[in-house]
């Protein structure tokens, strides 16, 4: 199998504050991987490396066999890198199905004379767009949503609709930021149920960040552990239970 | 059988512009009594009515890359004004100071827009560096320097105080200054330049409600709402403010080239802060971020000091010996109504509109 995301020797600092201390590794195609740690570990910095959001300090990540250094986040989207994030960024002031059309922008291809007279081109786009749109609603199940506004709709579901968001895409990679988070046993089971029929049904490569253990242990091919910046350990999730360096940092005895 | 009034059976309906027969009618009917307008009003109101379609344009213009790409522009105005000169010199009439080439409406009205585009294009990097207050500042500034270039740029626009012609109304080689008669009807040089202020509302209008419900619009609300967001789902933020400030620039400019043939003469002090603020004003009172919303907003702007006038005189204040003169009062009552609107009513007037509507749509059950 081949790499879809590799990390050589990053580094990110800020300021005083050194985020990322010469991690490496690598996210095989069709994996669905997990990094885990404690806060302030730099979970959530290696999403945002991997999106463009960060320039790495040193170091380089490739992503697809192509140097991320000089691409923008937008053209790292465009390769098929797509995402969620830990604080839910949905557009609030329009319904869940715009959200949702925003995530397809890539796969709707006209410029803006065209939209202004919006000729029989937009109108096939549009109805492409919206087509991809519907085929995401259902498979996440979110029927009733579609026309309520963002900040009318409960947590549980908004982060299910910027889920949506980002499967609009149609990405190759998909990047989670907490998924899970605030969520009651039911809603976690719903969301871990979502991710594996994402990674098995869809076939994408999940790259997860959450605090919910048993989730992760459950549903991740591979795992790595961030400590203060530097990685810990990477492998099997099983493993990762096992070994001591993992259980003093961040698992704990239980 | 007969269909259920509000179902939608196919995703283009849904996203049509009038999906219901209804809708359809009382468009229709407005478009139908909008074109009688002018053989039933009275020249005043025809001047008003064109003077309220032409800031509404402006104003669209505004709203795009304000209500909704969310980049402050403080210096609206100044598109207006390019328009305006562009216009002005293509479609003027030399004199010993300044220049004119009297062309036809047909080369001078698109060009006057698609100058304004340019310089919006031009000027668009800057909202790459510079977002919410900044942004606003550098718009700011670019008020000012439109000013200075208007003011004494004199073989374009005659300098400050003095002004020049406005352009010359000749659509397809026909001179329409001097009006045309149909039998017993005159058509006067203000009736077609409303025709055209009409038209081109009507066709400037759809073309916004195309951008909102297109890719297009939604990536612009994308990046108001959350840009890091927006980029990281593939949106090119630099492209689509290009795309914001060079479409709302264009309206600008259409708009500009015919606002001051009513008049017949510009003079550079026109553009100065206070006009460029003013359509700020008109958006926020009409609605930020909805398509009607500053068409309700330029009526609202133009008839309101005819409204004041008639209620001072009504009530018999406003004569001389009061504090405030009728001007002053004007624009305390519109600085009122901005205030009003920011803190009760952040939707403006279409807000209201729509709870109106929907309101009556469920009547008599209000709930």
């Amino acid at each position: 199998m081949s790499n879809v995301i590799s990390f050589n020797d990053v580094s990110l600092r800020f300021g005083g504050v050194q985020a990322l201390k010469n991690v490496s590794f690598e996210i095989e195609e069709n994996s669905l991987f997990a990094i885990i740690g404690p806060n302030g570990a730099g979970k959530t910095s290696i999403l945002n490396c991997i999106n463009g959001i960060y320039k790495p300090t040193s170091g380089s990540i490739n992503i697809f066999d192509q140097d991320s250094k000089d691409l923008h986040p937008d053209n790292i989207a465009n390769l098929g890198v797509s995402r969620t994030f830990q604080n839910i960024e949905l557009f609030e002031n329009m319904t869940a199905l715009d959200n949702i059309l925003i995530g397809a922008h890539r796969h709707v291809d006209y410029g803006p004379v065209r939209s202004l007279l919006f000729s029989k081109k937009v109108r096939q786009e549009e109805e492409k767009a919206r087509k991809i749109s519907e085929d995401v609603i259902d498979f996440l199940e979110i029927e009733e949503y579609r026309y309520s506004y963002i900040l009318s709709l409960p947590y549980g579901i908004q982060k299910r609709i910027e889920l949506a968001r980002a499967l609009a895409m149609q990405p190759k990679v998909l990047l989670l930021d907490e998924p899970a988070a605030g969520m009651n046993n039911e809603e976690t089971e719903d969301i871990a149920r979502f991710i594996l029929d994402v990674h098995e049904e869809l076939g994408i490569t999940v790259v997860l960040i959450d605090h919910d253990m048993n989730m992760v242990m459950d549903i991740a091919t591979d795992v790595v552990v961030m400590d203060f910046g530097e990685k810990l350990f990477q492998g099997d999730p099983q493993e990762a239970a096992k070994n001591q360096k993992v259980i003093d940092a961040y698992l704990g005895v239980g | 059988m007969k269909k259920r009034p509000d179902l939608y059976t196919n995703y283009r309906n849904e996203s049509s512009i009038f999906p219901t027969t209804f809708q359809k009618f009382w468009f229709g009917l407005l478009l139908v009594s909008s074109f009688a307008a002018p053989f039933i009003l009275s020249s005043y109101w025809v001047l008003l009515i064109t003077t309220s379609l032409l800031i509404a344009i402006a104003s669209w213009g505004l709203n795009v890359v304000s209500g909704y790409a969310g980049q402050v522009n403080l210096g609206h105005g100044v598109f207006v004004g390019i328009g305006t000169y562009v216009s002005s010199v293509l479609g003027g009439v030399a004199t010993t100071s300044v220049i004119g080439y009297e062309l036809d409406m047909i080369i001078w009205l698109p060009l006057s827009g698609l100058a304004a585009t340019l310089i919006g294009i031009i000027l668009s990097p800057v909202s790459a560096r510079l977002k919410g207050l900044n942004l606003g500042l550098v718009t700011l500034a670019l008020v000012f320097i439109g000013s200075h270039f208007f003011s004494n740029l004199k073989f374009i626009t005659g300098g400050a105080g003095l002004g020049r012609k406005a352009a010359k109304l000749t659509f397809m080689g026909i001179d329409l200054e001097a009006g045309i008669t149909f039998g017993n009807f005159i058509l006067e040089k203000n009736d077609f330049i409303y025709f055209f202020s009409l038209i081109l509302c009507i066709l400037l209008g759809l073309g916004v409600k195309n951008i909102t419900r297109s890719k297009i619009g939604r990536a612009f609300s994308a990046i108001r709402d959350r840009d890091i967001a927006a980029e990281a789902l593939g949106i090119n933020l630099f492209k689509y403010k290009m795309y914001a400030f060079g479409i709302s620039s264009f309206y600008g400019g259409i708009a500009g080239s015919l606002l001051f043939t009513l008049s017949g003469g510009v003079e550079p002090g026109s553009f100065s802060l206070l006009y460029s603020i003013t359509f700020v004003a008109i958006v926020i009172i009409g609605g930020v971020g909805t398509v009607l919303g500053p068409l309700f907003g330029a009526f609202f702007f133009t008839m309101l000091p005819g409204i004041i006038q008639a209620l001072l005189h009504a009530f018999g204040v406003g004569d001389a010996g009061f504090i405030f003169n009728p001007a002053e009062i004007e624009r305390i009552v519109f600085a009122f109504f901005i205030i009003f609107f920011l803190i009760f009513e952040p939707r403006g007037m279409w807000g209201i509109w729509f709870r109106l509507r929907n309101y009556f749509k469920a009547w008599p059950f209000s709930y």
